[in-house]
């Protein structure tokens, strides 16, 4: 029984880690990006050069998305100080449904529009919600694609990792 | 008298050493301090000391020579990018267009969209660290591509905030002739005091 359920649980394993670090932008220039936000100034992703950026990429119409958020408005809160930035980037075609759900979630963070999901396509964005964690360096070193959203101490492990470099 | 005195020093000073000869433990406990003492004095302190002396020098040189090499290597990337610029665009076909501001007061400067033959070719956004750049005295290049020769058209619409923070949206046009040898273009926003607004321009620079 043993035997059997070793090798299973590995090659599970082995393929979840293939599935997490499958993104072929990972060890890459992070593609720059200019948004609007919905509330306040455009960001420029490269102004967050020696911080370390989390992009949540999300959907208005996505529940595990508006969980996360809220998941990411606690983490941006405690990181925040230590050198971390979120930008929420919402793919959506709706800007007035991306105005209502912004409104409603009421994060601490910037989200921006990226209506022409120009961005979502650098990105390479085939599911909802993606985190992608740029370093200080500008580099993407981590996406997370779990559709789960009670997997915030994984990218959160990653994010303090990156903070400490 | 004297010599007498002299040889009693001279015999109070043997004696324990005699003495302490005679005692074997004692004699072997001296002859391991003593080794003891020796090992100490050649062992690594005389080595330690022109290592010490030599490191600083050696890390200034490597230092220099990593410097030279970086120094190379922003020349080279410079040079590089010169040549991929005057092959993408040779100086016959050039166009560039750039964008500054002046002043400022009665706009807030948003985005720039730029079309060529209405044919979009540039929408760019700012920050508002990339306009207050710009009202610094920046000059910012917003596009560079190719063009044959002959008459052209330039729109460009500048979006932002007007004055009273009201949004604001205006376009500004050009007909240029693109001749042989690069064409350079310039986006001026500046302030009509007279008027309180903003001023629009395309300068072509010959």
């Amino acid at each position: 029984m043993i035997d059997r359920a070793v090798p299973a649980l590995l090659s599970l394993c082995a393929a979840f880690a293939v599935w997490a670090a499958d993104s072929p932008l990972i060890g890459r220039e992070a593609p720059d990006f200019a948004l609007r936000a919905m509330a306040g100034d455009n960001m420029r992703l490269s102004e967050a050069r020696g911080q370390v950026v989390l992009l949540s990429f999300f959907g208005s119409r996505c529940n595990t998305c508006r969980t996360q958020l809220a998941e990411l408005d606690g983490v941006f809160r405690t990181y925040g100080p230590a050198g971390l930035v979120v930008y929420g980037v919402s793919i959506d075609d709706d800007a007035t449904a991306v105005r209502s759900f912004a409104t409603s979630v009421g994060v601490g963070f910037p989200l921006l529009a990226d209506p022409g999901k120009v961005v979502g396509r650098d990105y390479s964005i085939d599911r909802l919600p993606t985190l992608v964690i740029v370093d200080r360096a500008g580099k993407v070193r981590y996406v997370h694609r779990d559709p789960k959203s009670r997997s915030e101490p994984v990218y959160v492990r990653e994010l303090r990792r990156l903070l400490d470099e | 008298m004297n010599a007498r005195a002299t040889s009693e020093i001279h015999m109070s000073i043997a004696l324990p050493r005699i003495r302490f000869l005679t005692r074997p433990w004692l004699a072997l406990l001296f002859a391991c301090v003593l080794a003891g003492v020796v090992r100490a004095q050649e062992a690594p302190a005389p080595a330690a000391a022109p290592d010490a002396a030599e490191a600083p020098g050696e890390t200034r040189a490597l230092d220099t020579e990593v410097q030279d090499l970086k120094k190379e290597v922003v020349d080279l990337n410079k040079e590089l990018f010169i040549l991929e610029e005057e092959l993408l665009f040779p100086a016959n076909t050039q166009v560039a267009v750039f964008v500054s501001m002046d002043v400022g007061e009665f706009f807030a400067l948003d985005s720039v969209q730029l079309k060529i033959d209405d044919k979009e070719v540039s929408n760019y956004l700012y920050t508002p660290r990339e306009a207050e750049a710009l009202l610094k005295g920046g000059v910012q290049r917003i596009y560079v591509g190719n063009l044959k020769t002959g008459p052209h058209e330039l729109v460009a619409f500048f979006a932002g905030k007007g004055p009273s923070a009201r949004d604001y949206r205006r376009g500004a046009t050009l007909r240029f002739e693109k001749s042989v040898g690069a064409k350079y273009l310039e986006l001026r926003i500046s302030d009509r005091q007279r008027k309180a607004q903003p001023e629009f321009e395309i300068k072509d620079w010959e």
